[in-house]
């Protein structure tokens, strides 16, 4: 199976691409829209330089040659959500060619290879399931501004697939080009696929259009393939085709037949002048551009010391890093201390509550200060965990939530070694265990010592003092 | 003889006549629409508070720079709240909620707009005969066969015929292959097409935008540059906007220069054309030779490619342009049973014949197979003719032609597509190059019509231009 | 040149011939594409298109929104609507 990608990132922007109308999910139909959107008559785009921008700051993270050169070129076909008749696109003259991204596949990286990135329009929404007889049209969306990024056919099963697009996403979160809400169509994969025989010669390609979620994706390859390869053993031919997917059902079919094949007759817009980007606006961008997720990684790992595993939990999703950074920058907890306890506690509850991460950014300050706590012993590890809750729902200051609950740890050698002293009273037996080499005794009286101090005894000071006592 | 707009405002100031009054003598002229050069014509009431506001500004002896002149207006530039059909049935219950920029900065001067004038169907035509309102009436008539009704030109033809038969004061055109120019001068009256990107194209129905271009049908020369001086201004918001700092036009435009001016006449031009088109030509020559002026014979190289370069081009653009009127947003929407049907319908009853047909050449121009062969090969001969242009500019200053080939004909004469494109020949070139060009009545023909000459000047270079043309304007003495 | 398939281009342009019209456009334009075919005889190739005289624009703004629309100024010359939607029949994909 060879699998090709045409992505479209619908980009963070404010504005549309040629209209400065709100680029915005979920406003009323037609909110959006003024007369540049709607294809009235005389109406001209004029570029947003914001696309421009995330256009080149993409260029950069996904290793593609920056062209300075770029020309705005219109398509031309006639569909309900395309007011003007045309989408405005890039053709001949793209501003992004020949990147890569490395991918894992199984335990292997890979290199796909990535044709090229161009600027287009999006367009509007037929909404076809309030009325049998009607399609109802939508504009809102037309005009906002799409990255279609386009790989080489180097992908060679359903999990390729997702690794890529999941690689993609990350990246184009991580530069803040695009939010990656793929449900709300923000990003959505058009995906070619053809089978060859080992040895054999390459089959004839059919595109399956619109794939916006990965179970979607996966399960639209594996019927897509299967489908295929029945045709093919049955005796049949392939035709190129353009494919819808159907969720519901599971699977593939033709879109309606054209009478005529397509012809869109693409030629540069003369209501637009080609982009001319210099090298000063480049470098300006390219500052701009940030640490990218395979750079992270690696600062985690080789400079604060933060386990693999952990570390790639933690970049796994933009937002994480954006709290682990900004507890690591506003304490001076190890980021091994808080890397651990935000993929352990910390995202436990905020899975438990429902939450989203992000929310936990103003939560850091409370956050950093309970490590602290533990960190300098203030209060146990155990009592961190305890507190945890509370401090993330916002009932106070971890100390002063340890204030009032007298919870401080009892790191008082003289107190510390009256507890034990009554610890170890009529445990002359177990004393005698211990020194017969017993070590098992130890952690008995440990645990016996913090529960006399009804957890906030400091264990390991209650640990040296024992052992100090039961040498005696 | 008709008065100039600086005459107008001069009588308004010194209160010989009203706005209303000077309102009311247009409109009824234009009222009566015997030409029908006239989509709409707005009532007075519509322009009741425009010209009591003038009237004020009169009073208070502040005018503003077109205070209370009556113009009309191309249907092709988008009017607020004023329906706007570009002649096409398509468009025909289109009332815009915008207004187009340079109509804008007309009512900003005090201008006040008396109706759309008819002209060809979204502005293909070079006769006016291809308007869903029927075609216009020249004003002139044939001395020889004075029963028949005379085209007058195109596209902007109703703006031509409108302010020749006096029911407006000027009209905003516009020109894309010499639809100001050409209707200009088979009306006998001044047309001119500014440099492309001087006034913007915002809110203008397009045809081809590379090509589209704005400007004023005046009886003068003197008035053509005072509504450039109000509409010639960068805007943001046309991508294809110059930025270049504008000239006054008016101030100086009956200024000497002591500089010896040099004017091309491109020979090859003149081959074949008929002895009244030629005379126009000498005729011009002798008027202005006792002026510090030399006249040069200029070969261009490029001259029989600029029709066939233009009708690729206009028709590529206009047929992408024309695919938004679907009858989906706006616009006259035609029974169908689904979707598909209400777009086939509402196009191919919504077009008529010229636009269908130029949609036609330019989707085959643009199609599969056909792109290297017509259209890019098109755009690279239109550098060549840019370039041909900018050589011979390296030599004069100015550059003299015949505005059309032949006089005004008759409605109906010219059936076949190719004869009627070829009423362009001289307008055309300029349009592709982009260079700006000026029309004014040089003289009469053997049937009593009226001719016109063009000048063509360097880019930007429109204040020389209406200089040299208003001295050609004074020695030809058309209007006396 | 080649044929003109006049059904072909009437289906690019979504237009819809009457059939004792498609034969007049499919002479027409034979005969104008033939009246533009000595464009052919020229060597362009050193020749870079033109597709704008104007070859450098001012125009490119910067990210940020603004609208003084209303959305019944989209809506009001609509064919057909539906509250704030435009109205057509159901798409068949
Ligand atoms: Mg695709
Ligand atoms: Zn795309």
């Amino acid at each position: 199976m060879v699998i090709g990608l045409e992505v479209h990132a619908q980009l963070k922007t404010s504005s549309k691409l040629f209209s400065s109308s709100p680029n915005q999910f979920g406003s009323d139909p037609n909110e959006n829209v003024n007369f540049i959107d709607s294809g009235m008559p005389g109406m001209l785009p004029v570029l947003n330089f914001g696309c421009i921008e995330k256009a080149i700051k993409t260029g950069f993270a996904l290793n593609f040659t920056i062209n300075k050169h770029s020309v705005f070129e219109r398509k031309n076909y006639f569909y309900p959500d395309l007011p003007q008749g045309y989408q405005i696109s890039q053709f001949e003259f793209p501003i992004l060619t020949e990147g890569f991204i490395n991918i894992e596949s199984g335990q292997n990286q890979k290199k796909i290879r990535i044709e090229r990135a161009h600027l287009e329009q999006d367009a509007g929404k037929s909404i076809h399931d309030i009325d049998p007889k009607y399609s109802f049209i939508d504009l809102n969306r037309v005009g906002t501004p799409l990255l279609e990024i386009v790989s080489y056919p180097d992908l060679k099963s359903a999990d390729e697939v997702v690794s890529y697009m999941s690689s993609l996403r990350q990246v184009l979160m991580y530069i803040d080009v695009c939010d990656g809400n793929m449900q709300e169509g923000s990003l959505r994969a058009d995906v070619n696929l053809s089978i060859r025989k080992p040895g054999g010669e390459l089959g004839t390609r059919c595109e399956i259009k619109n794939l916006n979620s990965f179970k979607f994706i996966r399960q639209a390859i594996e019927y897509e393939f299967q489908r295929q390869i029945e045709v093919i053993e049955s005796g049949g031919v392939i035709e190129q085709n353009t494919m819808l997917f159907d969720t519901s059902s599971g699977e593939t079919r033709a879109m309606r037949s054209k009478e005529f094949s397509h012809d869109y007759r693409y030629f540069p817009d003369p209501d637009l002048l080609p982009v001319n980007i210099t090298q000063e606006q480049i470098d300006k961008i390219q500052h701009t551009v940030g640490e990218l997720p395979s750079q992270k990684l690696e600062r985690y790992i080789n400079e604060l010391k933060i386990e693999k595993d952990i570390a790639k939990i933690i970049i796994a999703e933009k937002e994480n890093t954006d709290v682990f950074e900004k507890i690591h920058n506003e304490t001076e907890v190890p980021p091994k201390l808080i890397a651990s306890w935000l993929v352990g506690d910390i995202f436990a509850f905020i899975k438990e509550n429902n939450l989203d991460v992000l929310s936990l950014l103003n939560k850091t300050k409370a956050i950093g200060e309970l490590l602290k706590l533990i960190l300098d012993d203030i209060i146990s590890n155990k009592i961190g965990k305890e507190i945890l809750p509370r401090v993330l729902n916002d009932q106070g200051s971890p100390s002063e939530i340890v204030k009032e609950m007298d919870l401080e740890q009892v790191s008082d050698s003289g107190e510390l070694e009256k507890i034990i002293d009554d610890a170890l009273k009529g445990e002359e037996d177990n004393i005698s265990k211990y020194q017969g080499g017993s070590d098992r005794v130890l952690g008995y009286f440990v645990g016996k010592c913090i529960k006399a101090t009804k957890g906030k005894g400091n264990p390991k000071l209650i640990n040296k003092l024992l052992l100090k006592k039961l040498q005696k | 003889m008709k008065q100039s707009i600086s005459q107008i405002k001069s009588s308004l100031q010194k209160k010989e006549i009203s706005v209303e009054e000077l309102h009311d003598e247009f409109f009824k002229i234009a009222k009566s629409n015997i030409n029908n050069s006239y989509n709409l014509i707005l009532d007075k009431e519509h322009n009741k508070s425009f010209i009591t506001e003038s009237q004020k500004r009169y009073d208070n002896s502040k005018p503003l720079p077109l205070d209370g002149i009556p113009l009309g207006i191309k249907d092709l530039f988008c009017t607020k709240g004023i329906r706007t059909t570009a002649s096409s049935k398509i468009l025909s219950n289109f009332i815009p909620n915008y207004e187009s920029f340079v109509t804008q900065q007309l009512l900003k001067d005090g201008s006040i707009f008396l109706g759309k004038n008819n002209c060809d169907e979204f502005a293909m035509g070079s006769s006016n005969e291809t308007s869903h309102f029927g075609p216009v009436v020249n004003p002139w008539k044939n001395k020889n066969e004075p029963d028949n009704n005379l085209v007058p030109g195109g596209s902007s033809g109703g703006s031509a015929a409108a302010v020749a038969e006096g029911s407006c004061v000027a009209s905003m055109g516009t020109d894309t292959g010499g639809s100001i120019r050409q209707p200009a001068s088979l009306c006998g009256i001044v047309g001119l097409k500014p440099t492309f990107g001087s006034c913007s194209r915002w809110g203008i129905v397009a045809f081809a935008s590379s090509l589209d271009q704005a400007g004023p049908l005046t009886n003068c020369v003197e008035d053509a540059a005072h509504i450039l001086n109000s509409i010639s201004k960068f805007d943001f918001n046309d991508s294809t906007s110059s930025n270049h700092t504008r000239d006054d036009y008016v101030s100086e435009l009956n200024q000497k220069t002591d500089q010896k001016i040099k004017i091309g006449i491109p020979s090859d031009y003149l081959q074949g054309v008929s002895k009244d088109i030629l005379n126009q030509i000498e005729n011009t020559k002798k008027v202005l030779s006792k002026n510090n002026i030399e006249f040069l014979d200029v070969k261009f190289s490029t001259t029989e490619y600029a029709l066939s370069t233009y009708y690729i081009l206009a028709p590529a653009e206009a047929s992408s342009n024309l695919a938004r009127y679907d009858g989906i947003r706006y616009g006259v929407r035609e029974k169908g049973e689904n979707l598909d049907d209400i777009y086939l319908n509402s196009r191919t009853e919504g077009f008529g014949d010229e636009v269908t047909r130029r949609i036609l050449i330019g989707a085959y121009v643009l199609s599969a197979g056909y792109y290297d062969a017509y259209y890019r090969q098109a755009q690279k001969v239109r550098r060549l003719i840019k370039n041909d242009f900018q050589r011979i500019f390296e030599e004069v200053d100015f550059i003299l032609t015949p505005t059309t080939p032949n006089e005004a004909f008759k409605i109906g004469d010219k059936l076949d597509p190719i004869s009627m494109y070829k009423n362009d020949i001289y307008t055309v070139p300029t349009s592709l190059a982009g260079l700006p060009g000026i029309s004014i009545p040089s003289g009469l023909s053997s049937n009593g019509l009226p001719l016109g000459i063009q000048f063509i000047g360097n880019y930007f270079q429109e204040k020389k231009l209406l200089q040299i043309a208003a001295l050609a304007e004074k020695e030809l003495a058309f209007n006396e | 040149m080649s044929d003109i398939d006049i059904k072909r281009i009437s289906y690019l342009a979504k237009l819809k011939l009457p059939e004792e019209k498609e034969e007049f456009y499919a002479n027409s334009l034979k005969e104008i594409i033939k009246w533009v075919d000595n464009l052919k005889k020229i060597d362009t190739k050193e020749v870079k298109p033109l597709h704008n005289v104007t070859e450098k624009t001012e125009s490119i703004r910067n990210d940020e929104v603004y609208k003084n629309n209303s959305v019944e100024e989209i809506l009001d010359n609509a064919p057909e609507r539906a509250q704030n939607f435009f109205k057509v029949p159901k798409v068949v994909e």
